[in-house]
């Protein structure tokens, strides 16, 4: 057991420590990764309270995918921090004003009467045979089956919305199509005519013997 | 249970001293003489024509969005493999309605040509 605390408490400090430089760093990439930092020790505090599908799950979906579109994200922007911090002042009272609105607000819900061991006791252990991943799938699929298809038709519309709102066609672009490059046929490209034998008995200039467009002259 | 994770923990800690070691002792015995021609961006040898603060095309950012819905796809498969052997029939066919939806999303995307990079 000693073993087991003193691991997390090392990963819940880097935990509070990579969420302090996500919110200081005036780099918004440096912040990112900061952030991926603390995805990842939050996945290594999640397994250590025996839930590892969801530790795996935060590692694969929001390090491996949400972050890399967070990234893209502030590159898509132009960050510029000269413009950015240009308008600290302005923006100070009204920033204030909803931090603490906030603060109050999950302190009222999450304060110290409603939280702690009193309000929630640890639940009861499991025995060490108990699969984490199988109990999950035992009621994803058996109980909150109406919720899994509901999760689906929600990957759908973020599926429409995404291409709906960025993709744009490009007609200036100009690119072969491989599927009409593989279907082209030979009757596509030449043309042959069958036409009787001339007389070469007179001179023909050089020039009229080539072919023009597959029509020979 | 966590036993069987002690390889793991033990995998980043040699992975962190592996990443880390060359570069600090690089930096701890290596000469460090930087001045500012040294410290200048540059670019193959010529002086930086622009920032490199470029804003990025939107379209990584379809394919990053993309790629989340599938991984979150991803993710739903896995408890369902596990549990499908005792569920039977009915887990089966929630789980085909759910791809199933999910391929419509698919053709769309590709009928649009959202995956088509040009």
């Amino acid at each position: 057991m000693g073993f087991e605390k003193f691991l997390f408490y090392v990963f819940a400090f880097i935990t509070l420590w990579s969420s302090g430089m996500v919110v200081t760093r005036r780099n918004p990439v440096h912040a990112v990764l900061f952030l991926v930092l603390a995805f990842v020790t939050s996945a290594a505090l999640w397994i250590l309270l025996e839930a590892e599908f969801l530790g795996i799950v935060l590692v694969l979906v929001y390090v491996g995918a949400v972050m890399v579109l967070f990234l893209f994200v502030v590159m898509m922007l132009d960050v510029d921090m000269a413009i950015l911090r240009a308008n600290f002042t302005h923006y100070l009272p009204l920033g204030t004003f909803i931090t603490v609105v906030m603060a109050t607000e999950i302190f009222i819900v999450v304060g110290s009467e409603n939280f702690g061991l009193v309000a929630f006791p640890a639940p009861e252990a499991v025995s060490m045979a108990v699969d984490n991943t199988r109990e999950l799938g035992l009621s994803l699929y058996t109980i909150y089956i109406y919720p899994v298809e509901i999760a689906s038709v929600i990957l759908l519309v973020a599926i429409v919305a995404a291409i709906r709102l960025t993709l744009r066609q490009r007609p200036e672009n100009k690119y072969v199509s491989p599927s009409n490059q593989v279907h082209v046929k030979r009757f596509d490209r030449v043309r042959l005519v069958k036409m009787a034998s001339e007389n070469s008995n007179f001179e023909t200039p050089a020039k009229d013997t080539r072919l023009d467009d597959g029509v020979t002259k | 249970m966590l036993n069987s994770y002690l390889p793991i923990l033990m995998f980043i800690l040699v992975g962190i001293l592996v990443g880390v070691g060359p570069l600090l002792i690089g930096y701890l015995l290596g000469p460090h003489r930087p001045d500012d021609d040294k410290n200048a961006p540059y670019e193959c040898g010529f002086e930086a024509f622009e920032t490199a603060r470029l804003k990025f095309d939107v379209r990584f950012y379809l394919v990053a969005i993309l790629f989340i819905v599938f991984d979150l796809e991803i993710a739903f498969l896995f408890p369902w493999a596990i549990v499908l052997s005792d569920l039977g029939i009915v887990a089966f066919w929630v789980m085909a309605i759910f791809l199933g939806i999910l391929v419509v999303g698919f053709i769309y995307e590709w009928k649009k040509g959202a995956l088509e990079w040009e």
